[in-house]
């Protein structure tokens, strides 16, 4: 409880967790602000459900400490909850409760003064667009009227803490942005972590990434800073318009340096795409097309892909890169 | 308190919004129902004529005695149906619903979920219990000679093994995510016991002494002959405690198990 934390909302502090003799987490050490949208990145079974559950109170590390304003989850378990909003991941609520009913039940939960209760609950249901379906059984809710439900039982009691496990999973594109829009929205003045395998879905929401993978944080960072870090790879995509040139043109690349994972397809079109990626500082683009041209090749496409977060992703798993991260700043 | 009574009313009103619930306090008022009313004309019938039965002298039995003691014991019958069915749901129905998950995070002990839970189902099983009073009512009515002790004696007797009952049921179910296996679990664990009884009739000695003390029917029955013994009480609540407590124990192995 030293002031030392006062400024992080969050803070795990080397967390492992085995199950049995699985190792879920291991030596996984995070803080997070208040104010930040943070996103938590990995792919299926990477160690994200358990992280956020170990953060929600639901079950405590192996070993390590969680800080929730300065105060020991586990040692402090109903005052460090008390600051504490959590959405699981399969959102379940009771099927036979009314909207309103259970927002109240929650709200007696987790300790709102009953004055204040009905006020309190009101507001949320405002906030998250849930007014009109007070009255309605959560049974019978659409699954994104659920996941409101589920985000406004996370706020009851302002939480300055929001854990929020994969929100926008099996959600249709439209309650999708809406939902974004909501996490936006209650972002301000909290500390929001939010896990997702969604990887667009971290550059439009989140102010900072966190990947984890085999129970591993990989990296930690800006969206921006992540993309710098691997700004020395590109990808280059290109399409010719003949098949049969596609061989010639396979040997010519492959004479360039530095050229990577040259992948060659046939589109529908009869067209011959080709991806490769390149380490190399210069456009190659321009060398490229000339020497195809040169050759009587008709070349009709070429284009640089900038990285997305899945490219960054996918370079962090290699393992050199993965070796020369670990030991970075996490 | 608050906390506890909150969960506690949740539990109780979610018996009212499945059928399961309702089903379960229909049947129970129906067949007994039936055996006050197959016992009260056994009497008349038997009371008629009692030489025809074998009975010199009949007025001997006590009428609240032939009723109300035989009605209470042939209802402990009923609850090893019952029981099964009003705790399935408790732990094993939210386990496979995924709902307890977000009560864990809230700001609750695992000894506020469990009592608060404990407590709603109690409450179901007393407002079952009420309707009973109806039979007395009907007793006097009719003109029966109405001895208030142990028909009193009796209700608590019954009520006290309806809670260790559901205490053992409730851990039972928090034992799996299917609340038909909790169901036919508790099931089984009630008939262990009442075979306790049955098991304590046949054997003598030390082991007979043993059995007996261990049924919760051979506690129950002083109750409805109209004993109240200190022994009889310490039983029950020790019966309830122990089973709370194995629950709060089965529920913190979240701490280490996968699921």
């Amino acid at each position: 409880m030293s002031a030392s934390h006062s400024d992080s909302l969050i803070r795990f502090e080397s967390i492992s967790k085995k199950y049995g003799n699985f190792q879920a987490l291991q030596n996984v050490s995070f803080e997070i602000r208040e104010g930040e949208i943070v996103g938590f990145l990995g792919p299926n079974g990477a160690g994200k459900t358990t992280a956020l559950r170990i953060l929600a109170g639901f079950f405590p590390p192996s070993s390590g400490r969680v800080f929730i304003r300065g105060l020991d989850l586990f040692k402090y378990p109903h005052e460090a909850k008390r600051a504490l909003g959590y959405l699981p991941e399969s959102v379940n609520l009771y099927p036979d409760m009314k909207v309103g009913e259970y927002l109240r039940f929650v709200a007696k939960l987790k300790g709102v003064p009953s004055r204040e209760q009905k006020l309190h609950v009101q507001n949320k249901m405002e906030l998250c667009g849930l007014t009109e379906v007070e009255r309605r059984l959560i049974g019978r809710l659409s699954k994104g009227y659920r996941q409101r439900v589920g985000i406004a039982q996370a706020l009851i009691s302002e939480p300055s803490v929001l854990v929020l496990d994969e929100p926008t999973t099996g959600l249709d594109p439209q309650q999708i942005t809406q939902i974004r829009e909501l996490i936006r929205a209650i972002g301000h003045h909290r500390a929001v972590i939010l896990s997702t395998h969604i990887l667009p879905e971290v550059s439009m929401l989140c102010n900072r990434v966190l990947m984890i993978h085999q129970g591993k944080i990989l990296a930690s960072g800006t969206v921006g800073e992540l993309e710098a870090f691997l700004k020395d790879r590109e990808v280059i995509h290109m399409m010719i318009k003949e098949r049969a040139h596609m061989e010639i043109a396979l040997r010519l690349l492959r004479s360039f340096p530095g050229i990577e994972d040259l992948k060659a397809t046939e589109t529908s079109r009869k067209e011959i795409s080709i991806s490769f990626e390149t380490t190399c500082d210069e456009d190659l683009r321009l060398k490229i097309s000339k020497l195809l041209v040169e050759n009587d090749i008709s070349l009709i496409e070429i284009q640089r892909v900038p990285l997305t977060l899945e490219d960054i992703f996918l370079g962090l798993l290699k393992q050199g890169k993965f070796a020369q991260r670990s030991g970075g700043h996490v | 308190m608050n906390k506890i009574l909150a969960i506690a009313k949740r539990e109780f009103a979610s018996y009212f919004h499945s059928w399961i619930g309702v089903l379960t306090g229909v049947m129970f008022l129906l067949i007994s129902g039936v055996f006050f009313v197959v016992l009260v004309l056994n009497y008349v019938k038997i009371s008629m004529n009692p030489q025809q039965f074998g009975l010199s002298n009949f007025s001997g039995i006590s009428q609240t005695q032939f009723v109300f003691g035989s009605f209470f014991t042939n209802l402990n019958v009923l609850l090893l149906f019952m029981v099964p069915i009003l705790t399935m749901r408790s732990f094993a129905e939210e386990r496979r619903q995924e709902t307890l998950e977000i009560l864990f995070t809230y700001p609750l002990s695992d000894f506020e979920i469990v009592i608060g839970k404990q407590l709603g189902i109690i409450w179901f099983f007393e407002v079952l219990m009420l309707p009973l009073l109806g039979y007395m009512a009907v007793f006097y009515w009719i003109g029966g000679q109405f001895d208030w002790g142990p028909t009193l004696l009796g209700f608590l007797g019954f009520w006290f093994l309806g809670m260790a009952y559901l205490a053992a049921g409730v851990f039972i179910s928090t034992l799996t995510k299917h609340p038909v296996v909790s169901a036919l679990g508790t099931f089984s664990i009630l008939v262990l016991f009442w075979i306790f009884e049955w098991v304590a009739g046949i054997t003598d000695g030390i082991w007979g002494r043993i059995f007996s003390e261990l049924s919760p029917l051979d506690h129950y029955k002083n109750f409805s002959v109209g004993i109240l013994s200190l022994q009889d009480l310490v039983y029950f609540l020790f019966f309830f405690f122990y089973f709370l407590f194995l629950t709060l124990r089965s529920i913190e192995t979240r701490h280490w198990k996968t699921s």
